[in-house]
């Protein structure tokens, strides 16, 4: 069976910056996959690489075997490549509902089924049910990750890959989010990939982790090994993860 | 996209609402004289140009300001082939939809990567080059001499041209809510808020915007087709950027983004200036004055004072 997600040798430079420097990844089907790094590693750099945002300058990225060489953002989308963004990116005049069924309606197909009874789940999944009616500028920052979240599960993908999905987010909404990243790992098998500082949710969710550093990958193993190697020591200013 | 689709209800309500507004408004001719009737019939040629310009500015985020050239170049196609070829208006004005489609593809394709005033002002220099050419060419266009157009109808009594424009109207008013009920409509209103966003979740943002371009230029060309055929002589004026601004004005008096919006705000901005065109730009100077008091503090116009009440209308039968 092909990896879920795979990035080969991928290499990404803005100006004098080497944001991205042979950065080779391997996940498997259904693994939740957490990358660590300090800020400024690279992490974001990679995930756009991944998402088609910027096309890698070297290397390529493959999702179930199948190279993403050359594919626009939305087709990388409707191959089942999900993202959110770290700075929650939503419809801001469009109603949360309205937000639910435009990433329905994105990436339906034959298999989806109806819409509107998916969006029911979500907002009661989400509690956002007495907020279905109201435009996404006014919610508060945790609902707006929470919404962020659920119109990634409006159809299920085969991959997720989450930029910060806890930061800055109360306990309970966290908890909520870890919940829909388990329930739709176990239920439908999807991969992940996580980047988080959270190294308490980390430990949580992903058996295996992998440690960027200024554009490369430095370290991959569990949160436990990884965190005693010297160098990732080093990369967090000397500090002990956690 | 095969997936099936149902319309949420306030479509039906939308429809009706329209259909028993227009159904009001066909028993105008009991009480008004023939000149209201003509300003009124300009009217609706104003409701579509607004409404179909509101889709594409208000909904999508693409504020061009050539749509008063597509309405021309429906006009003009129409025109030409009846003037030069004697063309039947039957022909002439499903040309004229097809050429300003057409146009729409292709202007929309070149502004695809623009934003807000750089997307303006490319699609006012197109504007500004068919105006040129209209006049320029005078001896396939007559310039400004004008070009004569043969009547859609035997006479110019403005009763048969008053229905005309009102079922026209109507008709594209129920297709423009069919359209941003849809899925395209979601996108259209995606796209306008966070493009990037609408990308990373698979919508093909390419696409869209040029479908909604050649739709919205479509729909001004069959309106400045029939048009045409109302007043029967055009000119080069029809491409005066005044044309544009009065569009403009309309649909943010009315409600910028909203369905509403250019549908009751084309009529009084119409009639108004018809009965204040004795005092010459001056009125033009005045609306826009008004419109950068609108769109500094309200983007919703009008149409915000109805919200309220439209919810009361419908709410009994949510409960």
């Amino acid at each position: 069976m092909p990896l879920a997600l795979e990035t080969i040798r991928l290499v990404k430079r803005f100006g004098g910056l080497l944001a991205a420097n042979d950065v080779s990844l391997a996940v498997e089907h259904g693994e939740i996959r957490g990358l660590i790094g300090p800020n400024g590693a690279g992490k974001t750099t990679l995930v756009n690489l991944v998402t088609g945002v910027h096309p890698p300058d070297m290397g390529d990225v493959k999702l179930g075997g199948q190279s993403l060489r050359g594919c626009a953002m939305h087709e990388i989308a409707r191959l089942g490549l999900v993202r959110s963004f770290q700075v929650t990116r939503l419809f801001g005049n469009m109603t949360v509902s309205e937000n639910l069924m435009t990433s329905f309606f994105a990436r339906r197909n034959r298999a989806t089924g109806d819409g509107t009874k998916q969006i029911g789940n979500m907002l009661e999944l989400t509690r956002l049910g007495p907020l279905a009616d109201t435009q996404a500028k006014k919610l508060s920052g945790g609902q707006r990750a929470l919404l962020q979240m659920a119109c990634g599960f409006m159809v299920p993908g085969s991959c997720y890959v989450l930029d910060e999905p806890f930061a800055g987010i109360n306990p309970v909404i966290k908890d909520a989010i870890i919940d829909m990243i388990v329930d739709v790992n176990r239920r439908h098998g999807a991969t992940f990939l996580v980047v988080s500082h959270e190294m308490a949710i980390v430990r949580r969710l992903c058996r295996q982790v992998t440690v960027m550093m200024e554009g490369r990958v430095a370290a991959q193993g569990t949160l436990d090994e990884v965190a005693r190697l010297p160098e990732v020591i080093a990369g967090y200013l000397g500090k002990a993860l956690e | 996209m095969s997936a099936s689709f149902a319309f949420p209800p306030s479509f039906r309500r939308s429809v009706i609402t329209i259909v028993v507004t227009a159904a009001v408004f066909a028993f105008a001719p009991l009480v008004a004289g023939s000149f209201a009737l003509h300003v009124l019939t300009i009217s609706f040629y104003f409701v579509i140009l607004a409404a179909s310009w509101n889709l594409l500015a208000g909904y999508t985020g693409q504020f061009s300001l050539a749509h008063h050239a597509f309405a021309a170049i429906g006009a003009y196609t129409s025109g030409l082939l009846g003037y030069h070829y004697g063309v039947p208006a039957w022909i002439g004005i499903p040309s004229g939809v097809v050429m300003a489609a057409l146009f729409g593809v292709i202007l929309g394709r070149l502004v695809l990567r623009m934003r807000a005033i750089y997307l303006a002002i490319a699609t006012w220099a197109f504007a500004e080059t068919v105006h040129i050419y209209l006049t320029a060419d005078y001896q396939f266009t007559r310039g400004e001499l004008g070009l004569s157009v043969k009547p859609l109808y035997g006479s110019v009594d403005p009763l048969p041209y008053y229905f005309t424009f009102l079922a026209l109207t109507v008709l594209v008013l129920i297709g423009l809510r069919a359209l941003i009920d849809s899925p395209i409509g979601y996108f259209m209103r995606a796209i306008k808020d966070d493009e990037l966003r609408a990308k990373s979740l698979g919508i093909d943002t390419t696409r869209v915007k040029i479908a909604v371009f050649s739709i919205s230029s479509a729909i001004a060309g069959l309106a400045g087709a029939f048009y045409g055929h109302f007043i029967v002589l055009l000119s080069p004026q029809m491409i005066d950027f005044s044309e544009m601004a009065k569009i403009v004005i309309m649909v943010v008096i009315g409600g910028f983004g909203t369905f509403l919006g250019p549908v009751i705000g084309a009529a009084p901005v119409q009639m108004v200036m018809t009965y204040l065109q004795k005092y010459g730009e001056w009125n033009l100077a005045i609306f826009a004055l008004i419109v950068i008091v609108l769109m500094r503090f309200s983007m919703e116009g009008l149409a915000s004072l109805f919200t309220p009440l439209w919810r009361n209308l419908w709410a009994r039968h949510d409960a």
